[in-house]
């Protein structure tokens, strides 16, 4: 029983924390945030050639091995950095559900997107806000060539704007509520009938609403089997969850660094507000979270890499990177008082894009009731 | 990383299960040592006697104190399984704390004379630290000792003394140097409790349990019990319990929340099983969050151990969290049982039984969250060491 890192995480995550703090600094995060694309397409090529996007995807595929540990270290050197790129969306997502559907559509398309050449972004969520199949609606008729027509919206939608293709999630079979009669459909966004509309949000994130206006897509844009679609999505987005709670963690950890930076300096009522214990409780809070999210996040990415029952530990880790991803903020807000309100400091940054991640891929009473599903299983 | 045991590690699993099986009465659920019942505490010591045959107390002592020399690990795994079955050990005083402090500071004789007969559960050892008024600030302690030939005489009161009245050891924090810097005059000593110079005066807790006042009036100790040297004490209490004898408090949790979810499988609110509700399920939820929270922040002390790495933040992130954990564990163990958590236990309408929600998980919460500091101590730990801010 050892729950450390190997050596060569350890290294991974000094070189990506070196790399984002280089590359990703706050005044470039301000611009990108500002700029139409949303993310940097610069940040993005050099991931690609340090071969980070096709990390935690087998060789056979054109991967280069590493699993979901690898990945979480890289997370959270670009959770503390807030770099914005679409890695989630497309380098994980995308092509994991493109692997695992193996058509020769999907094949075709896995290369440019672990070479970041092309984009593919998940659409997942509609108007229910929820995050499981339950929440899965929108309608997807099948045709007799084994075709689909898609009609209706997806919201939420992460980078649609840069992106080539959406996956879909549709609902080809009736039984609201169950994880079967989903559909997974390849669809470009530059395909007729489909319409994107840029959703302004709280995170500052690139967000989309795509709209299907009665778009029919071939019998090749199936991905993985009719009606079995949540099956593959499952595995591929609870490997998801579990990187957006290291990314959570790297920005409670840099909200920290900031918070006990900001205690030790200011000054009021005649000492350094960092020797009051009320400041000092906000403090440890943000410590005892953070460092919570990271145990979780290493556990559950241990079992998925180790290939081992998950259980509980992936809803575990991101039910507690949800609850970091409020309290670290607030508590962040609280010890900067006035100032963090202010847009030329950076802790509204971090409290700003924790809001999307919190919500992102299981929000905590998603998760908490996945939970509750194990233990009364 | 690591997280699967060998199939040697299982097999040693199995085994403390079975010497469980077979030594405790079915439905067993009295762990804790905080209460005064002697045929609790007859049957208690009778079972550690058996758990000391077996070489199981000092599992990771080095052989020629008694010890199995196991490593961390398997002590982990008997912790869990004792911990989960409410096995009732005593003498935690005696071959955790100083055991720790002689294995660590305790010169060869010292080792030779006292570990063995703790291994063997027949010298039992209590605690003599807290003072009236030196409680949080333990440095502040006012209890003298004074060299005599060879011996020392130690005067002053010691409080809250568990199990005292049956120990014939007191683990004992003494000033020998009053006009040394605060935390450099004090030094430890093994004080024979059996001697005229030491009386008690019960101290009665809302568990219906017992601690003690412990006065000392001349009590007289040979120098060779000074454990580590003179003066220098609060290293030894900073030290706290041995390494080695990790525990498993995650698992007191995880046998509550067991008997919870079983529990709300047949318990009705509302004209529903509680399993079916929402506000019950998310409950149960947040519980399982908190035993987690508790279990890694145990592997990771582990692995701090097998690395000989020191713990992230001092430390203090687990002790913060264990202390804060339960009391809020306690309390959705009570909101989930509702109007009928109340009752104690022997009531037929009592929800569950007395280690999973009922009015003596709150004694045992108390306990737990203040003893061996308060979690406000912890947290000024935490930000000051842990996290540089200053005092």
């Amino acid at each position: 029983m050892d729950i450390d890192l190997e050596q060569h995480q350890v290294d991974l995550a000094d070189t990506a924390r070196r790399f984002f703090e280089a590359r990703s600094t706050i005044t470039a995060v301000r611009g990108w945030e500002a700029s139409e694309v949303g993310f940097s397409p610069e940040v993005w090529a050099e991931m690609a050639r340090l071969g980070w996007l096709r990390l935690g995807h087998p060789e056979s595929i054109g991967g280069v091995g590493g699993g979901v540990l690898e990945l979480s270290v890289i997370y959270q050197a670009m959770g503390r950095t807030l770099a914005p790129v679409p890695h989630l969306e497309s380098a994980v997502i995308g092509a994991g559900v493109l692997a695992g559907a193996d058509t020769p559509a999907a094949r075709d398309l896995l290369e440019p997107v672990l070479s970041g050449t092309s984009i593919v972004t998940p659409a997942l969520a509609e108007d229910d806000a929820g995050f499981g199949p339950e929440s899965i609606a929108m309608p997807a008729t099948v045709e007799a060539d084994g075709g689909l027509r898609l009609a209706g919206s997806k919201i939420l939608v992460g980078y649609a704007n840069s992106a080539s293709h959406v996956i879909v999630a549709a609902r080809t079979a009736p039984g609201s509520g169950e994880s079967s009669g989903i559909t997974l459909a390849l669809v470009e966004t530059a395909a007729p009938g489909v319409t994107l509309t840029k959703l302004p949000n709280l995170a500052g994130y690139p967000l989309y609403a795509v709209t299907f206006d009665s778009v029919r897509v071939g019998p090749e844009a199936v991905l993985g089997r009719m009606n079995a679609g949540w099956e593959l999505l499952e595995p591929v987005v609870e490997r998801a969850a579990v990187l957006r709670a290291a990314q959570i963690q790297g920005a409670a950890e840099r909200l920290l660094e900031l918070s006990v930076g900001y205690a030790e300096r200011r000054s009021q009522f005649g000492q350094v507000i960092g020797r009051y214990q009320a400041v000092q409780y906000l403090c440890s809070d943000i410590a005892i979270n953070s460092h919570l999210t990271s145990l979780m996040v290493r556990y559950a990415a241990g079992l998925l890499d180790a290939g081992l029952p998950v259980g509980k530990a992936v809803s575990e880790a991101k039910a507690q990177a949800n609850l970091t991803a409020r309290l670290a903020p607030e508590r962040a807000h609280a010890v900067h008082a006035g100032i963090a309100f202010i847009l030329d400091f950076d802790v509204q940054l971090f409290t700003r894009r924790c809001r999307h991640w919190e919500l992102d891929l299981g929000d905590e009473r998603y998760h908490r009731e996945r939970i509750a599903d194990v233990l009364a299983a | 990383m690591e997280l699967q045991l060998t199939a040697a590690q299982n097999e040693w699993r199995e085994e403390v299960r079975e010497f469980l099986d077979t030594e405790l009465p079915a439905e067993w659920e009295r762990s804790t040592e905080w209460c005064e019942d002697e045929d609790f505490w007859e049957f208690a010591t009778g079972f550690t006697r058996k758990v000391s045959a077996k070489g199981w107390i000092g599992l990771t002592w080095p052989e020629e104190y008694g010890g199995l020399a196991r490593p961390p690990i398997d002590q982990l795994i008997f912790s869990e399984e004792f911990t989960y079955h409410d096995a009732p050990l005593v003498n935690t005083i005696g071959w955790g704390l100083a055991a720790g402090a002689l294995l660590r500071g305790g010169t060869e004789a010292q080792k030779q004379k006292f570990l063995p007969p703790i291994q063997r559960t027949e010298v039992l050892w209590a605690e003599g630290y807290t003072e009236p008024e030196a409680g949080s600030d333990l440095a502040s302690l006012t209890t003298r000792a004074v060299r005599d030939g060879d011996e020392w005489v130690l005067t002053g009161q010691k409080t809250f003394t568990t199990w005292g009245s049956h120990a014939d050891m007191l683990f004992t924090a003494t000033r020998t140097d009053p006009d040394a810097p605060r935390h450099r005059g004090i030094t430890i000593f093994g004080v024979p409790i059996h001697q005229p110079g030491v009386s008690f005066g019960p101290l009665l807790n809302i568990g219906g349990g017992r601690q003690n006042h412990t006065f000392l009036d001349g009590a007289r100790v040979p120098h060779e019990n000074m454990i580590g040297s003179e003066g220098r004490g609060w290293d030894l209490i900073m030290g706290g319990f041995y390494g080695g004898n990790i525990g498993a408090a995650y698992m007191d949790a995880q046998q509550k929340l067991d008997k919870m979810v079983a529990w709300c499988k047949t318990a009705r609110r509302n004209g529903r099983l509680l399993i079916v509700d929402p506000v019950g399920r998310d409950q149960l939820a947040e519980m399982d969050l908190l035993v987690q929270a508790e279990r890694l922040l145990t592997y990771e002390a582990l692995s701090n151990i097998q690395s000989k790495r020191p713990p992230a933040f001092a430390g203090a992130i687990g002790q913060v969290q264990s202390k804060e954990a339960v009391t809020r564990f306690a309390e959705l163990t009570n909101l989930i049982a509702g109007r009928v958590g109340q009752l104690a236990v022997g009531s037929a309408w009592a929800p569950i039984d007395v280690a999973s929600g009922g009015p003596e998980a709150w004694f045992r919460t108390s306990i737990r969250n203040h003893g061996g500091g308060t979690p406000q101590v912890k947290r000024m730990v935490l930000a000051t060491r842990g996290l540089g801010l200053p005092r």
